[in-house]
């Protein structure tokens, strides 16, 4: 038996069904709000039981890669990311439908989360080995100068420094409330043990982005004049995608880099991705207003994720998310323990996963491609029904994921909290990104203070950490420079066009 | 004379009504509680569980996945669902014995009818290949000789892997460094990349990483050595009686129908017998152990005096009781 052989085995026709369901499966869960990929992938383990491994377990990666993928449907349509990965998505894909482009906008992610996907498992099936060792240099410095460096996303995704900074603290003080990392001890609960583990990530994310559209709406609701969507064709323009190119690149790069490093997840890979190619853009203030390349750089993040979440699970046996944690159990079931063993002693079942995470893919974008026009549907329901649609759907999503109704109080809470932020003009994301990387960036400084005796020097010295840190004051300063040049210029224009006339 | 005879009807309604629901009970499907997120070591297992529950139940058995406060949310639940059977949960250490020692919990293990206890998760400490000692009595010959530079990294603060070290250490009479983790792999990830020297977890979370020569196995605390680590030493025989698992088993609110009870315990007893169900748990690294209701109840009562001591000893002891 060779490599060959183990491909052709992915290649039966069965083994090709169970995938396709999967990844369809996997983009209809990714696309309703409140249930996730994980969501998914666990509920369905017991059916794998009684499948052979590799069958099994690519039906578990079709739910993956198509969960993923599925949540930038509802980002882009209905302002409601569909799982926390695509949450990036909004800020581009919702401006983009507006605007008449939803065919495209959707058209966008479904290309750029083929190109990270496919670009992810190309490094896990050549590089796997090599490059799972990042995932062991990363301590708690390291996980906290990352953290760190990604809060310096709020200055230049917020247009206002100063709202930007308020935003991106309320969130670091709100992902406060909850059991103390460290000592374990709860804090800012007042007694509500509904809160002991903090505000429920999920629902917040509904309630801020999808709960806060829908009172924006309802201010209209009665205003009865019927406005119909265009829906537009499904393919970029050939301008678009060169425009985009660059975001792929580096949103591949990015999303599978990120994916390695286990626990920082697709969420924080979109909205790295999402300011790096920003950043590099020649016009940075076409971002957020309905540009391809911002959905590409989100998409083809949080999709090169999985392949590169897959790359320490597979050669370490460490999985780094809670969907790769759900992976190795249902690896464990068949009796496989995922780690350097696997590849000697089951070259057949590794092999077998690198090509149904190609294969998944694939089915993503060829069913991506052709769902399009049914899901632009949604646009062409009357905007009264659809909104009273989404706020049934918020309810129903937040509910689902822990059946607490404390998590509809959340919801509603960070609703309002969203509401008053984009009456006022406070970005919503700088909050989101705070909600995500706060506790990441506390609870890893405390970890990595306490083992090094508080020793301030000793806990900065590693060489990741070094640069990150470096890094950080740079990603701050980078668009106060950049927004004087920018009135710089505008004064200059302005005081050549007056000598001129 | 007219209001007791309203009572006495009122009495004997509910009694023929809940006759009548015990003789067909399992009427509806029964609900297992699991505290914790779907996809979890507790959560298969129960899954698998309820698949061969089914069978000797005679009746659907659904999980149903109530996450958060550290399981507290999903226990407090099942142990304020109606005692009708219809509403069972999985009882874990964490949350029934060490929580309500924290306070700001409503329930207490009083309130707690033990059905079976499926299995225990042992607990052993590892060390990264580069730590400066190789068995039980070097590592607690370093820490003796190092107090508080010894780092043991755990699943969570609070939790059974973090008391665990903390009732180690005291009975050992040394001071570690516990390092409370997000979740278990992360500990075991610190471990491995040597930002930790070592790590307290359960055997299935390490054997594949000894394997490989990325960890050696230091210490059990178990009575005697196991199966999995052979050669490596009890924390008794390095000189310290102290023994810790964490467990898991099928719990009820108090006051059950005995009728349904006797069902219920009988279907337990039957599933713990079947082979199917226990090879599968074999393949998922439960270890399982099987305890009829009193044996599960007095292991539960012994952990909860020891968790007591400890956490009051280490200063947690209702940290997060109402002032």
């Amino acid at each position: 038996m060779d490599a060959t052989s183990y491909i052709l085995h992915v290649l039966q026709p069965e083994i090709l069904a169970v995938i396709a369901m999967g990844t369809l499966g996997g983009i209809i869960i990714g696309a309703l709000p409140g249930l996730t990929a994980t969501m998914g992938v666990a509920l369905l383990i017991p059916m794998t039981f009684g499948m052979d491994p590799v069958e099994g377990l690519s039906m578990l990666i079709g739910i993956y890669v198509g969960g993923i993928y599925g949540g930038c449907i509802s980002s882009i349509l209905i302002k409601t990311p569909g799982t926390p990965a695509s949450a990036a998505t909004v800020l581009d894909g919702y401006p983009m439908a507006q605007k008449g482009e939803a065919g495209k906008a959707l058209g966008m992610a479904t290309i750029a989360s083929a190109a990270g996907g496919l670009f992810s498992a190309l490094v896990l099936a050549t590089l796997a080995p090599q490059l799972a060792n990042i995932a062991l240099r990363f301590g708690p410095a390291e996980y906290f100068a990352l953290a760190l460096f990604g809060l310096t996303i709020i200055a230049s995704l917020s247009g206002d420094l100063l709202k930007g900074a308020i935003a991106g603290m309320l969130g670091v003080l709100v992902s406060c409330v909850g059991a103390d990392p460290i000592s374990g001890a709860s804090r800012y609960t007042f007694g509500f043990t509904g809160f002991a583990a903090g505000f429920a990530f999920t629902p917040a994310l509904i309630g801020l982005f999808a709960v806060s559209e829908v009172f924006v709406q309802l201010e209209h609701i009665f205003d009865d004049r019927v406005k119909t969507m265009k829906v537009s064709g499904v393919w970029p323009t050939l301008a678009d995608l060169r425009e985009s190119t660059g975001a792929l690149v580096r949103g591949s790069l990015i999303g599978t880099i990120i994916g390695i490093v286990p626990g920082v997840g697709s969420g924080t890979a979109s909205w790295i991705s999402y300011n790096e190619t920003r950043r590099a853009s020649k016009t940075p203030e076409k971002f957020g207003t309905g540009y391809a390349p911002g959905i590409a750089a989100t998409e083809s993040a949080n999709n090169a994720v999985c392949g590169g979440a897959l790359v320490p699970l597979l050669a370490l046996g460490l999985p780094g998310d809670v969907v790769t944690a759900v992976l190795m159990g249902g690896l464990m079931i068949q009796g496989l323990a995922p780690g350097p063993l696997l590849f000697q002693d089951h070259p057949e079942v590794v092999v077998g996963l690198f090509t149904s995470n190609f294969i998944a893919n694939i089915f993503m974008f060829v069913f991506g491609m052709a769902g399009i026009a049914y899901f632009s549907k949604i646009l062409l329901v009357p905007k009264k029904i659809l909104t009273i649609a989404i706020a049934l759907f918020c309810f129903i999503g937040s509910y689902a994921i822990n059946l607490n109704v404390v998590d509809l109080y959340t919801m509603l809470g960070f609703g309002v909290v969203g509401y008053v932020m984009q009456k006022f003009n406070f970005s919503q994301a700088a909050l989101c990104i705070a909600l995500i990387l706060g506790p990441m960036a506390e609870s890893n400084l405390r970890l990595g203070l306490l083992n090094v005796d508080n020793d301030v020097i000793k806990f900065c010295s590693g060489p990741i950490t070094l640069t990150f840190l470096l890094l950080t004051p740079l990603s701050l300063a980078w668009p106060i420079w950049q927004q004087r040049r920018a009135k710089q210029k505008a004064a200059r224009a302005a005081a050549s066009g007056g000598a001129s006339s | 004379m007219r209001r007791f005879a309203f009572a006495a009807l009122c009495l004997s309604a509910l009694a023929v009504s809940t006759s009548a629901f015990a003789a067909d009970y399992p009427a509806r499907p029964v609900q297992v509680i699991v505290p914790y997120n779907a996809g979890g070591g507790t959560d298969l297992a129960a899954r698998v569980l309820a698949q061969s529950l089914e069978k000797y139940l005679g009746g659907t058995v659904i999980v149903r996945n109530q996450p958060g406060g550290g399981g507290s949310i999903g226990t407090s639940a099942t142990l304020h669902a109606k005692p009708d059977g219809y509403t069972i949960g999985t009882g874990s250490q964490g949350p029934l014995v060490m929580l309500p020692n924290y306070g700001g919990i409503d329930y207490g293990i009083q309130d707690v009818d033990f059905l079976a206890l499926m299995g225990r998760n042992l607990m052993v400490i590892a060390a990264n290949k580069d730590a400066p000692y190789n068995n039980a009595k070097e590592f607690l010959a370093y820490a003796k000789a190092h107090p508080g530079e010894v780092t043991v990294g755990n699943s969570g603060a609070g939790g059974a892997n973090h008391v665990a070290t903390e009732g180690l250490a005291m009975e050992a009479n040394v001071k570690l460094k516990p390092m409370p983790f997000g979740g278990s792999a992360a500990a075991v990830t610190a471990a491995l990349g040597g930002h930790i020297q070592s790590v307290i977890a359960h055997p299935p979370e390490l054997i594949n990483h000894v394997k490989a020569g990325n960890l050696k196995p230091i210490m059990v605390l178990e009575e005697k050595r196991i199966a999995d680590f052979p050669d490596t030493m009890t924390a008794k025989e390095a000189g310290t009686d102290f023994t810790w698992a964490a467990w898991k088993g099928i719990v009820a609110p108090k006051g059950l129908p005995a009728d349904v009870r006797a069902k219920l315990v009988d279907a337990l007893d039957k599933t713990f017998h079947d082979a199917d169900f226990l090879k599968k748990m074999k393949d998922m690294g439960e270890d399982i152990d099987y305890r009829k209701s009193d044996g599960y109840k007095a292991l539960a009562m012994k952990d909860a005096a020891t968790a007591e001591k400890v956490t009051r000893a280490i200063g947690l002891y209702g940290m997060n009781a109402k002032k």
